[in-house]
C-alpha cells in the first residue's frame, strides 16, 4: 500500500494532460502539437529516440576498437620513429616520471570512453528489457555520462598542440596516427546518443513497484 | 478535460522533471541554491537571478579576450637555436593539413567557433532584450538564438582546451626547452569570464522574458 502523499509524489506529466517543451521547457497541454512560445514540436514522448540510441552507441563500440588498436600518435625523436596507441602512449608517460598526466589521460581517454559505453549499455538494456535496476541509480549514472563524456576531448587537443608545435624532421617531430579519427568519433557519437535518448522512457517503462529505489 | 489542462498550464508554481515527466510544485528558492528533481535528482529550477549588465560587462570583457587568445601563440618552443610558436587555430590546421580533418573540424569546434559564437549570442541576446525586445523582427531572433543556446554551450569546450595546453608543455619538456606565451594567459581569461558568464546566464529566465 502506498499513502497518499507517495501517490501524488508520483503523478507524471503525461497523466495530467501536461508536458514540456523540449527545446525552450515551457509547460503545454500534450493535446497541442507546437510549444506557443517557440514553436518547437510537441512529444509526450520519442520511442523512435530508443533506436536511434541504441545505432549510435553500437557504432561507437565498433569504432572504439580501432581507436585503441591503431596509433594515435607518430613521434619521432633524433632519428627514432614511436608509434603510439592510446595505452602505450600513457605507459610511455609512466617510464617518463608523469605519472599525475598519464592518470589524468588515462581517466579521459580510456576509462571515460569505456564507462560511457558500458554505462549507455545497461542504460539502453534496462529500458528495452525492463530490468529491475534502480531507476534512480541509473539516472545518476546517466547525468555523471553526460558530464564527464566531454573530457575525453583532452587526448585530442593535446595531439593537434603537439603536431602543430613539433615538426622537426627527423630530429623531432609528432603527427597524429589513423586512431585519432576513430577516437574523434567514437566522441561525437557517445555525445549524441546520450543527447538523443528520452530519458522519460526509463521511468514509464520499468515497474513501478521500484520506484522508491 | 481541455479546461483543466489549459488552467494547469498558466498556474506556473508546477513544472515537470525534463528527466522523468515528474509533476513538481515549485516553491521559492534562495539564491544559488538549485532544486533537484526527488525522483531522479536532475536539476529542475534555480533562483533566477541575472543581472543583464553584469553579464553584458563579462560578455564585452571575454570578446576582447577573444581575439588575442585566437591570434596569439599559446605556447612557444625552443629547439636546437630554432623558435617554433603555435596558436589554437594553426593546432587544429596542423592535424588537417596531416589528413585529420575529423579532428581538427572537433578542435576547432570546440575551442575557436563555438565560443565565439556563444559569447556572440549571448551578447545579441541581451542587446535585444536591453533595447529592441518589442519589435517583432528581434524577437524572433532572441527565439532562434535561445534555442540553439544549449547545443553552442555544450560544445564550448574552454576548460578542457585550458588543460590541455598544460599537459602538451608537461609531455614535450623533456624534449625541448618549452614555455607558454601571451596567448596562454589571454585565454585563461577568456576562459575564466567566459565561465563567470555562465554561471550567470540562465536560459529559462531569459525565455520567460520573452513571456511578457
Ligand atoms: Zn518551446
Ligand atoms: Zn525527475
Amino acid at each position: 500500500m502506498t499513502s497518499p502523499s507517495e501517490q501524488a509524489h508520483r503523478t507524471q506529466g503525461k497523466d495530467v494532460g501536461l508536458t514540456l517543451c523540449p527545446s525552450c521547457k515551457q509547460l503545454m497541454p500534450h493535446a497541442e502539437n507546437h510549444c506557443s512560445r517557440c514553436g518547437s514540436i510537441l512529444a509526450l514522448r520519442d520511442y523512435s529516440s530508443l533506436q536511434k540510441s541504441w545505432a549510435l552507441l553500437i557504432t561507437a563500440a565498433i569504432l572504439l576498437i580501432p581507436a585503441n588498436i591503431y596509433p594515435i600518435t607518430i613521434f619521432t625523436s633524433q632519428g627514432h620513429t614511436r608509434h603510439d596507441t592510446i595505452f602505450t602512449g600513457i605507459t610511455h608517460l609512466i617510464d617518463l616520471d608523469i605519472l599525475p598526466i598519464a592518470v589524468i589521460l588515462f581517466t579521459a581517454s580510456i576509462l571515460v570512453p569505456i564507462l560511457k559505453i558500458c554505462g549507455l549499455t545497461i542504460y539502453l538494456l534496462a529500458i528495452s528489457f525492463r530490468l529491475p535496476i534502480s531507476k534512480k541509480r541509473l539516472m545518476v549514472g546517466f547525468h555523471v555520462i553526460e558530464w564527464i563524456g566531454r573530457w575525453s576531448m583532452l587526448d585530442l587537443f593535446v595531439i593537434s598542440i603537439t603536431a602543430a608545435l613539433v615538426n622537426m624532421g627527423q630530429l623531432l617531430d609528432a603527427r597524429p596516427g589513423p586512431a585519432a579519427t576513430a577516437f574523434a568519433l567514437v566522441i561525437l557519437l557517445t555525445q549524441v546518443a546520450a543527447k538523443v535518448l528520452d530519458t522519460r522512457l526509463l521511468w514509464d517503462r520499468l515497474e513501478s513497484k521500484d520506484d522508491a529505489n | 478535460m481541455k479546461l483543466l489542462t489549459e488552467e494547469k498550464c498558466a498556474d506556473t508554481s508546477v513544472t515537470l522533471c525534463r528527466s522523468c515527466d515528474l509533476v513538481i510544485r515549485k516553491r521559492a528558492l534562495p539564491s544559488s541554491v538549485r532544486a533537484l528533481c526527488p525522483r531522479c535528482h536532475t536539476a529542475i529550477y534555480d533562483a533566477p537571478y541575472c543581472s543583464l549588465n553584469g553579464m553584458l560587462a563579462l560578455c564585452l570583457t571575454a570578446l576582447i579576450f577573444f581575439v588575442p587568445a585566437n591570434l596569439l601563440p599559446v605556447i612557444e618552443l625552443h629547439f636546437l637555436g630554432s623558435i617554433r610558436t603555435t596558436t589554437i587555430f594553426e593546432g587544429a590546421m596542423a592535424v588537417a593539413n596531416q589528413g585529420y580533418w575529423v579532428v581538427a573540424i572537433a578542435v576547432l569546434t570546440s575551442a575557436v567557433i563555438a565560443p565565439g559564437l556563444l559569447l556572440l549570442s549571448v551578447l545579441s541576446q541581451i542587446l535585444i532584450i536591453k533595447y529592441r525586445l518589442e519589435v517583432p523582427f528581434f524577437r524572433d531572433i532572441l527565439k532562434r538564438l535561445l534555442k540553439y543556446h544549449g547545443l553552442l554551450s555544450q560544445l564550448t569546450m574552454l576548460e578542457i582546451y585550458m588543460i590541455s595546453i598544460f599537459i602538451s608543455v608537461f609531455q614535450l619538456r623533456d624534449y625541448t626547452d618549452i614555455h607558454l606565451e601571451m596567448g596562454t594567459f589571454c585565454f585563461a581569461m577568456l576562459f575564466l569570464v567566459t565561465l563567470f558568464l555562465q554561471r550567470e546566464y540562465h536560459l529559462e529566465h531569459m525565455w520567460s522574458l520573452l513571456n511578457d
